[in-house]
């Protein structure tokens, strides 16, 4: 059976440096690439710049139209992988067509997820915000409304609270969890956040589940404990994501929240790879292979994947986790575990956003492990290096903790 | 392809601040922005034997740039002609993805998009050296191709040994 070169299975960050690596490392043959979306990549990331007029609708498509005819790219877009068979090395599409590889690289993102809330599933007034399509429909939605309610007080959950604030709508933030940004920020930066955000008309609840929630064509009504009920237009889920891996069907992929794939986005399967919000590759703080979403890491993850399905030896070591993100006018920034719980572990923060910039260390014993900032940026980088290579901090304990920016740069200058 | 990159000599710098007011000069950049060069005092040991050292710093124009790698927009290029990474503000939408890839420091942020060292093009495009390099009394920055600039501190590196070999024999 005729095997037809190189198959990339998405139309992402990863997927298209994959393409772009093997290409540039010389590999000649065919290459297919298959997604279920039509038209150039989506960046996601840019999709709340464009809902808040920053940027105009083209730009959200960074890599352009021409892209595959440059790269020589079979393209298949508008059909879904609705099968894939590693022990064939085979793939079935959903109109039909089956093609054939040497190689594979799944690199199909991931897809936001609605919880289990009553009435949530089928409401033809919740909306997400990852794809193109979601962002037109969210934008559609947005330009009636007046009130809303957010569900998830995570990154996209705040990035759709900015924009709804900014277009004049009311929201209501809710979230589970006791404070906002729960992965990303400390409880401390985290209440800092969030009488910011407050400030900026944001009616938000926190430790709220929803219990159940009724739609019809003109709004949404959502249920929360103790008889409270609040009405609006519409509702943005922003509870989370979950990768997209359907077209699997209980194939033997090493598998845990996503895709296992080692330095090389390896899977366990010989010749299949994955790259991307598909996969879980190595957080270098830990060294265990954790789901990471991030873009720079995707591109960085498919890259090594071209490379490496073209005949180079390529390596992607891993990444660790990190943020940074402008929230109406402040920029918040994460690094590392800002959540570590243990005797040894010390907090040093201070300063004030909009007076300098606010900083949060968080110390395990002599080493940094996690830092928030907000409006501060500068030195960034060292502090990444610094967790990174697990920087022995005990000249900052000199004397008792530093309480300063200035002096926690200044030492972990020295200590490098 | 042709990479052009800055030399430094540690030994050489005396922490004048030179090169971070011609940067700010050169560029136009407002008060109370950070310069695309900066200059960080290292101090080691202590009394009697205590040392003073500086280390002046920007945009390194990376082979493989991370803030290129990461930057959602495309605003960030690297030149073909000469290496230069480049950033390009009409482009960049102030995410901040750069500042959080960059082991440097390098990108700076005013009105909301990134702006950098940019190897001084303008001035390079009229034979001048940048404008960093340029004002350096004490010869501490250089410029060059980043071939050359290899040759010349291994060079140098061979004399040094050479010399305390030399010195060593004689005694």
């Amino acid at each position: 059976m005729k095997q037809s070169g190189l198959l990339i299975m998405g139309n992402g960050g990863a997927a298209i440096h994959a393409v772009s690596a093997a290409r540039s490392a010389g590999y000649e043959g065919e290459i297919h690439q298959v997604s279920d979306m039509e038209g150039p990549a989506f960046n996601p990331m840019l999709s709340p710049y464009y809902l808040k007029g920053i940027i105009p609708w083209e730009r959200c498509f960074p890599f352009g139209a021409d892209f595959y005819r440059k790269h020589e790219v079979n393209c298949h877009f508008g059909s879904a992988v609705e099968r894939l068979d590693p022990i064939n090395k085979e793939t079935l599409l959903n109109n039909g067509r089956k093609i054939h590889y040497k190689k594979c690289l799944i690199a199909t993102g991931a897809k936001a997820m609605a919880p289990p809330v009553p009435g949530l599933q089928e409401s033809g007034r919740a909306f997400t915000l990852r794809t193109a399509r979601s962002t037109k429909r969210l934008e559609e939605v947005i330009s009636t409304a007046k009130r809303a309610v957010v569900l998830g007080a995570s990154l996209v959950g705040v990035k759709v609270t900015e924009i709804l604030r900014k277009r004049g709508v009311e929201v209501i933030l809710v979230d589970v969890a006791e404070q906002i940004l729960p992965r990303s920020a400390h409880p401390e930066s985290a209440t800092l956040l969030q009488g910011y955000f407050e400030k900026q008309g944001v009616d938000i609840r926190l430790g709220c589940s929803l219990n159940s929630i009724e739609s019809d064509t003109r709004g949404v009504r959502c249920l929360f404990p103790e008889g409270i009920v609040e009405e609006g237009d519409f509702v943005a889920v922003c509870t989370g994501i979950r990768p997209c891996v359907e077209f699997l069907n209980g194939e033997k992929i090493e598998m845990d929240q996503a895709i296992l794939v080692d330095e090389k986005m390896r899977t366990s399967v010989e010749n299949l790879y994955a790259a991307g919000d598909v996969c879980q590759g190595i957080n270098l703080m830990t060294g265990k292979r954790e789901w990471l979403g991030l873009w720079g890491n995707a591109c960085y993850q498919g890259r090594t994947a071209g490379l490496h399905m073209a005949g180079v030896n390529a390596v992607h070591q891993g990444t660790m986790p990190q943020h940074v993100s402008p929230f109406f006018h402040w920029t918040f920034a994460q690094l590392g575990d800002v959540h570590r719980q243990g005797k040894d572990v010390h907090i040093v923060s201070g300063g004030h956003p909009e007076k300098g910039g606010y900083h949060l260390f968080v110390f395990d014993g002599e080493v940094l492990v996690g830092v928030n900032l907000i409006n501060r940026f500068q030195e960034i980088g060292s502090f990444k290096t610094a967790i990174l290579r697990r920087l022995d901090c005990r000249r900052l304990m000199d004397g008792g903790f530093c309480s300063t920016y200035d002096e926690i740069v200044e030492r972990i200058g020295r200590s490098r | 392809m042709k990479q052009l990159a800055f030399s430094f000599d540690v030994n050489r710098c005396t922490g004048c601040m030179a090169c971070v007011v011609s940067c700010l000069d050169q560029n136009d950049l407002p008060g109370g922005m950070v310069s695309f060069r900066h200059v960080t005092k290292l101090e080691q040991g202590a009394f009697p034997s205590a040392k003073i050292s500086f280390l002046s710093l920007s945009c390194q124009h990376c082979g493989d740039a991370p803030c290129l790698m990461v930057c959602p927009t495309g605003a960030i290029s690297k030149r073909d002609e000469d290496g230069v990474v480049v950033s390009n503000r009409s482009l960049c939408v102030g995410c901040h993805s750069c500042v959080l890839a960059c082991p440097f420091g390098a990108p700076q942020f005013e009105h909301g998009t990134m702006s950098k060292c940019d190897f001084c093009h303008t001035r390079m495009e009229s034979g001048m050296a940048p404008a960093c390099v340029s004002v350096c009394p004490t010869n501490a920055l250089g410029f060059g191709n980043i071939e050359e600039l290899t040759k010349a501190v291994k060079e140098k590196a061979s004399v040094t040994i050479l010399s305390s070999l030399l010195t060593t024999g004689s005694r």
